[in-house]
């Protein structure tokens, strides 16, 4: 006891007080409250450092830590006299968990800053004083470690948080003393791998502690933290791993190391090693996790850390970097570069600073330099891999996105170059981008093969998407017709649906050979052909020029040779030729599309078309995931990234361009679409064909009404349109009407015989319901008589014993009073219970007869008569004895 | 480059003993005869082949001075081997290895190699410490020795590749839990079929970042 019984005062003797007691009676002038402040601190002390119950104790530091926790004086205070004595309880006390809790806590908040709104700013924070005081000595520091090595959950973590107050007062102080400590970082270190709160914890701690400290970032790197910040990465899942993997990066790693691994020079020995090629891939797929912020876009605070990142990224110059990487080192391994061009994608990503700075761009060395952008479809052009192309193509739709200055800068330079004729195909690089773009999309070679018209379309769909005055400025490029002997030009557009049929007949061809792929290029024009017809009736008006286009697209939508992906797409082609359409000229307005649509593929036909192409969506965004999880491993994995590559592509019967177009923004603009669509083509029929103007919601039931009613209701619709329809007599229209009809007609028997038997099996379930729940309660009757009949008996039974105990002797003729109720007693429950027994009896045959019938109509008897059991196994007990006694 | 294990060294020693210059010429194979004072902690890297498996050796080169004594000391746990160094020419060099020594027992794990140099054995004739009392300290407290030079190279690289060795012949005994990357041991992706002994350490693959 005597080492604790510590003389408070003899330690307000030692320099520390003297000094706390003269800033604090500078700062707070007011004495009386200080002093007051001053005892209650002194009081707590001297209960903690002389009490010798642990309870009084504890409690005693409970109240000095809310003290202290509360008022910027008591912090004074302790600080001046309370460090011995709680450093003594770390020191001493160790076995009492609760109370070493405590001693830390309270240090916690005697370094913990309160903010107070009176008081000049200049004031000294107690908090700080405090901190000053504390890491002064190596010693604190050194016991505050030993204690990270404690099995208290909470004193680990009070710890961890005591230390990074002590950092954010007293950095260099407490950097000194933790290089001083053998071992200090060390334990810092292994705090890693503990619990998750901890762990983080320490990695915020290590994070301020090494910064500006060589000495301590050399150990921590002997220690392994980058493994170890690795494996907690690869442990928050990536980019699922939100806040603690954007900790990670940005503020352990830094962005300079990771930029300083992209850094390849120009011009060297281009040794890409296997070894080197993992850590490029490892520092983009880095990158491209801080790029895509931590996750999936929407969330606001993510949308912000992305910005920032982009930004950060950007001024370190890593768009030239990404671009030496992706777009110059045509000797790269094709991962590396692939990432790279995705890096630099989602880093201009609406990010409009950017986006300037990449449409600025210039690659090359003199006297070869082009535009950046030029190059990256050059590689699109050029590349015998459908995953670089989808890589290349993936950098326009992030320029594009949102971005309808970039668009209009890249549409502006669309027009056949003047030497087009002659422009050998590859001597490109002195053309202007639109140049080479217009000579892909119209070039075909001699086999028929469209996969550079392909590639450009997929560009040109990126440049007009969601931008009139691009779709406009495209619709205007005139050509010159294949056969130049016409002397006729025609418009692009006319141009693409040619490129579109070529590929057709060339792919009907390969369907022939047995070709296993499904092919990419027709979806792609297809898809430019729908990016260009949506809100745009200019480009309609210019498609249904030639009643051969409407043809043509009909026909790719209903013939069986075409994949379910094409005939879809060419579906929703259709469907924006009658959406978007604006003309009035007979044969080529909306109605005359959707006319040809009824007569030639059959509306019902149509529509199925969409959900094909539904179907199809789902299957491909499934694809895509397969591929993420596939980079991912490559960049872990030592193998041949030639394999890796191949694998890729061919994982599953879904080409990765598909999955690349069939992107979840483009697969809910298609349902947007289509419901547009069918709203669309359902209004024009009924608009125009039937003079009572009934709209298509007619034809669903009303509420409230009934069955007989509304197929009443419906037949005669169905008979007044068979009258509309024989009156304009048109043969065509006739057998549109018929078929219409006969579909409706199904329908309505379809209904009818659903709904007929719905009522039917309703009714008998309700009966059923009806009867059990009447069962329910003759069982309950029943039981409650019983039980009144018991308690009659049982009072009775007391009566009885009353009586007897009464004595005999004054009531002679007890005895017989008593046989007399007995008797009469039993005369009326014998009455009753007969009485229960019938009704008993009669429940008992209902129930059976319920029973076999519910049995029969499918239900589960025994769940019905769960609940009623517990009720009836009273009365059948009861029953079976009186049987007996009869 | 792909290692079957990594391990972690540190070399320690009083100061101007020649530590930063025997890990020069291991890594580099080159003699720089003015080197500056070593600050905290340096570091190189080499491969080396033991028993046709690819090794990496991460060396930690440590201040000798006295002021730096404590951060060197952090050094210590993390290390597999230590190379402790004393210079034949200067004898107080010697005479200071016990506490050295007493460093390394209190700090590295009890596992760790220990192999004793007494370096600059190519200036004998100023020679202060005998080859036999060199050999006595080592017998004496159970560490490895030999004696190198880092200017002629002479057992430089034998120092380094023997203490690798044992340490291999460690981890083939079983003396080591691989799987604990705390005792300077990690084991690379490229692990060739380990063979027997090595506790769990074929399950490593593909783990590490490096």
């Amino acid at each position: 006891m005597d080492s604790r019984s510590i003389n408070l005062r003899g330690f307000a003797g030692n320099a520390g007080k003297n000094i706390m007691q003269g800033i604090g009676g500078f700062v707070f002038g007011n004495e009386r409250s200080e002093s007051k402040e001053d005892s209650y601190v002194e009081r707590f002390l001297d209960r903690i450092s002389n009490g010798t119950i642990s309870d009084d104790r504890r409690s005693a530091m409970t109240e000095l830590q809310s003290l202290v926790a509360e008022s910027r004086s008591a912090q004074m205070s302790f600080g001046a006299m309370g460090f011995p004595v709680l450093l003594n309880v770390l020191k001493e006390d160790r076995e009492d968990v609760e109370l070493v809790r405590g001693a830390l806590e309270t240090f916690v908040s005697a370094l913990t800053p309160i903010e107070t709104s009176q008081g000049p700013k200049t004031e000294v924070q107690p908090a700080s004083v405090n901190s000053d005081l504390l890491s002064r000595e190596t010693e604190n520091i050194s016991l505050l470690l030993s204690l990270l090595s404690e099995e208290d959950f909470y004193v680990r973590y009070y710890t961890i948080q005591l230390l990074t107050a002590l950092l954010t007062n007293s950095l260099k102080r407490l950097q000194e003393a933790i290089l001083l400590i053998p071992r200090g970082i060390t334990v810092l270190m292994d705090m890693l791998m503990d619990r998750e709160v901890i762990r983080n914890e320490a990695l915020l701690l290590l994070t301020y502690l090494t910064r500006d400290a060589e000495e301590i970032q050399k150990i921590v790197v002997f220690e392994g933290v980058f493994e170890k910040i690795f494996s907690i990465i690869r442990e928050e899942g990536y980019s699922d791993g939100g806040v603690v993997v954007q900790m990670l990066l940005k503020e352990t790693i830094g962005f300079d190391p990771l930029i300083a691994i992209l850094k390849i020079r120009r011009g060297s020995a281009f040794n890409f090693t296997q070894q080197k090629t993992v850590n490029l891939l490892g520092a983009l797929d880095t990158v491209e996790l801080l790029l895509m912020g931590g996750g999936s876009s929407g969330e606001p605070g993510k949308d912000a850390n992305k910005t920032t990142n982009q930004t950060a990224l950007a001024q370190k110059n890593i768009l030239d970097h990404l671009l030496l990487l992706g777009v110059e080192s045509q000797w790269a391994p094709v991962a590396l570069r692939c990432m790279a061009l995705r890096c630099i994608g989602n880093l201009v990503l609406r990010n409009p600073q950017n986006l300037d700075s990449l449409a600025s761009k210039q690659v090359g060395e003199d006297p070869h330099v082009q535009p950046a952008l030029s190059a990256i479809f050059s590689i699109i052009l050029r590349t015998s891999l459908a995953q670089e192309f989808v890589a290349a193509d993936y950098v326009f739709k992030c320029f594009c996105e949102k971005n309808p200055g970039g668009q209009a800068l890249l549409a502006s330079t669309i027009a056949p170059h003047p030497n087009q004729a002659h422009a050998t195909f590859g001597a490109t690089t002195d053309m202007p981008f639109g140049s080479i773009l217009l000579q892909a999309l119209v070039s075909s070679d001699d086999n028929g093969d469209m996969e550079a018209c392909c590639r450009a379309s997929s560009v040109l769909s990126h440049i007009i998407k969601d931008n009139l005055q691009c779709k406009d400025r495209v619709l205007q490029i005139q050509l010159e017709t294949p056969a130049p002997s016409l002397g006729r030009t025609e418009p692009l557009l006319h141009r693409i649906v040619t490129c579109l049929s070529i590929a057709a007949s060339a792919e009907g061809e390969n369907g022939q050979s047995g070709q296993p792929e499904e092919s990419y290029i027709q979806p792609v024009i297809l898809r430019l052909l729908i990016v260009w017809l949506v809100d745009c009736a200019n480009a309609v008006d210019c498609l249904l020029e030639s009643a051969v286009h409407l043809n043509y697209i009909i026909e790719l939508a209903s013939s069986k040779r075409y994949s379910a992906c094409v005939r879809g797409l060419a579906a929703v082609v259709l469907g924006a030729c009658v959406l978007y359409n604006a003309s009035r000229e007979k044969g080529r307005d909306a109605f005359a599309v959707a006319d040809a649509i009824s007569q030639k593929i059959g509306l019902s036909t149509y529509f199925l078309r969409f959900d094909e192409l539904r179907k199809r969506f789902a299957h491909s965004s499934s694809g895509q995931q397969n591929r993420k999880q596939l980079s991912r491993s490559s960049a872990n994995s030592m193998s041949d990234f030639q394999e890796i590559e191949e694998e890729e592509i061919n994982k599953g019967d879904q080409h990765p361009v598909l999955s690349e177009i069939f992107d979840s923004h483009f697969v809910s603009f298609l349902s947007k679409l289509e419901t547009d669509i069918r709203d669309n083509i359902m209004d024009i029929f009924s608009r125009t064909k039937t003079a009572t103007a009934i709209i298509p919601a007619e034809l669903e039931q009303k509420n409230g009404e009934v069955d007989g009613e509304y197929i009443k209701r419906l037949k005669s619709f169905v008979e007044k349109q068979c009258n509309e329809m024989q009156k304009p007599s048109s043969g065509r229209e006739r057998v549109q009407i018929e078929s219409l009809r006969q579909e409706l007609e199904g329908a309505t028997r379809r209904i009818e015989a659903l709904r007929a038997e719905h009522t039917q099996i309703e009714a008998e379930a309700s009966n059923q319901r009806n009867l059990a729940a009447k069962l329910e309660s003759d069982l309950k009757s029943l039981s409650d008589a019983y039980n009144s009949l018991e308690q009659a008996n049982f009072r009775l039974d007391s009566e009885v014993k009353a009586l007897r105990q009464g004595g005999s002797a004054p009531y002679p003729d007890v005895e017989a009073i008593k046989a007399e109720a007995k008797e009469e007693a039993e005369k009326e429950s014998e009455a009753e219970l007969n009485d229960l027994l019938v009704c008993l009896g009669q429940e008992q045959s209902k129930v059976e007869k319920l029973s076999t019938r519910l049995a029969e109509l499918g239900e589960d008897v025994d769940t019905l008569l769960q609940g009623i059991g517990d009720d009836t196994a009273l009365p059948d007990d009861d029953d079976d004895e009186d049987e007996d006694d009869e | 480059m792909s290692y079957a294990y990594l391990f972690k060294y540190i070399i320690i020693g009083d100061t101007g003993v020649g530590k930063s210059c025997l890990l020069l010429q291991f890594t580099d194979k080159r003699f720089q005869p003015v080197h500056d004072l070593t600050i905290g902690v340096e570091f190189g890297a080499r491969m080396i082949t033991i028993d046709n498996k690819p090794i990496k050796l991460q060396i930690w080169d440590t201040a000798g001075q006295e002021s730096f004594r404590s951060i060197t000391r952090s050094y210590y746990r993390g290390a597999a081997g230590a190379l402790l160094v004393y210079d034949i020419t200067r004898r107080e060099t010697f005479n200071h290895l016990a506490s050295w020594l007493e460093d390394a027992r209190q700090h590295a794990n009890a596992n760790m190699t220990v192999m004793l140099i007494g370096n600059k054995c190519d200036l004998s004739h100023r020679r202060a410490v005998s080859y036999e009392e060199g050999e006595q300290f080592a017998k004496e407290h159970g560490l490895v020795f030999m004696e190198a030079s880092a200017k002629t190279a002479q057992n430089v690289e034998e120092a380094f590749i023997k203490t690798a060795g044992t340490i291999y012949k460690k981890i083939q005994d079983g003396v080591f839990d691989v799987s604990n990357e705390s005792y300077g041991i990690k084991v690379g992706y490229a692990v060739p079929n380990a063979s027997g002994g090595g506790a769990g350490s074929s399950s490593q693959g593909g783990g590490c970042c490096g």
